[in-house]
């Protein structure tokens, strides 16, 4: 169904199209987790994953260095095998993710840190890919921390 | 055919103690340059951003209210603020940065937009 | 299922500030999703006249089983399916 066709029915299109937008960090929220079960159920019902964008506090999804205990869920190896398997776009927003620590090769050699620590796939960009999500069709949905 | 995105970005934070109302700025002024139509919302403490006078250098932050009052310049259509909670933080016509909206969070307020969002 | 206009996600207590701006906003053609720790509105009752629902793995990891009957306890497929058949969806 077109947009003016559903304008005219009054029954919008059912979305098809996800952006997941994580702003909760892994293991200070449940957002991650919550994000990560939405996905799943979300693939399973044939809906489609444009992209995950981590904006703030949820870029240390992708961080390579999480290493909690062995009985507990590891979120970002969880997330990094979803996107992989689905071949979903995962990205941490750039500005977010140099403030806190987290840093691909190519921004280890800008800014001569001694280490990179950016999970594959997660990739580095900028809130350019959360606007382009914004201005499609695709249903954007947000996962912050809970309190 | 894209639906346009009329954006609203809440900030309900008060500013300088966390550092989710700057990257909800970041947000709506990204949204802002891409040409999308992107307003922003001070609800909660977060009123607080819009107080005139604002000297961050002695704790080693940029005062945004430079940033806030370019805003419109930027291409934000409208900074709007809870008008209860600017009550609530005594924030009059003589103290509020100027171009600021008084509203009231309703329905009809959210029902102008189809994106909503918190930057956390 | 009624269309939906706005589907509001809520995962905080109850007294949080933005659990009452949530409440605020709901419109009469909204409806309300609680999880994570927005489930914990049930135990103490919640008082809404807008379709709402809960999310059962939430709400049984908070010991909290038997909602008052006005509360529909949903899968992770089911928010699927309600945040594609919503117009719009705010997660506070």
């Amino acid at each position: 169904m077109t947009d003016a066709q559903s304008e005219l029915t009054g029954t919008p299109a059912h979305a098809g199209v996800f952006t997941l937008v994580i702003t909760g960090a892994p293991y200070s929220s449940q957002a991650p987790q919550t994000a990560l079960d939405f996905a799943r159920a979300a693939l399973k019902a044939g809906k489609q994953i444009d992209r995950v964008f981590l904006y703030g506090d949820g870029v240390h999804l992708a961080s390579a260095l999480l290493a909690p205990p062995s009985d507990e869920a590891n979120l970002a190896r969880a997330w990094a095998d979803l996107l992989t398997e689905h071949q979903i776009p995962g990205v941490a927003c750039i500005a977010s993710a140099l403030r806190r620590g987290l840093v691909d090769e190519s921004e280890q050699k800008r800014y001569q840190l001694p280490a990179s620590n950016l999970v594959a796939p997660f990739e580095i960009a900028g809130l350019g890919e959360w606007v382009a999500s914004t201005a499609s069709d695709s249903r954007v949905l947000y996962f912050h921390k809970g309190a | 055919m894209s639906t346009p995105k009329r954006t609203l970005i809440i900030i309900d934070q008060a500013p300088y103690g966390s550092f989710e109302g700057r990257e909800a700025l970041d947000m709506a002024f990204s949204l802002a340059a891409f040409d999308q139509t992107v307003s922003i919302l001070f609800s909660g403490p977060g009123v607080n951003w819009l107080r005139k006078g604002q000297l961050a250098a002695d704790i080693h932050q940029k005062s945004v209210e430079k940033n806030l009052a370019a805003a419109p310049i930027f291409g934000v259509q409208a900074l709007l603020a809870n008008a209860a909670d600017c009550e609530l933080f005594n924030l009059t016509q003589d103290n509020l940065l100027e171009q600021v909206e008084l509203v009231k969070l309703t329905p009809e307020l959210t029902g102008q937009f189809n994106h909503i969002t918190f930057a956390g | 299922m009624a269309p939906i206009h706005t589907l509001h996600i809520l995962n905080k207590t109850p007294g949080h500030q933005r659990h009452e701006a949530c409440l605020a906003a709901l419109g009469p053609q909204d409806a309300l999703v609680l999880i994570e720790n927005g489930v914990l509105a049930l135990a103490k009752g919640l008082d809404t006249d807008v379709a709402c629902y809960a999310l059962m793995p939430d709400a049984s990891a908070r010991g909290i089983e038997d909602p008052a009957s006005e509360v529909t306890m949903v899968s992770f497929d089911d928010m699927v399916a309600l945040t594609s058949a919503a117009e719009n969806v705010i997660s506070w």
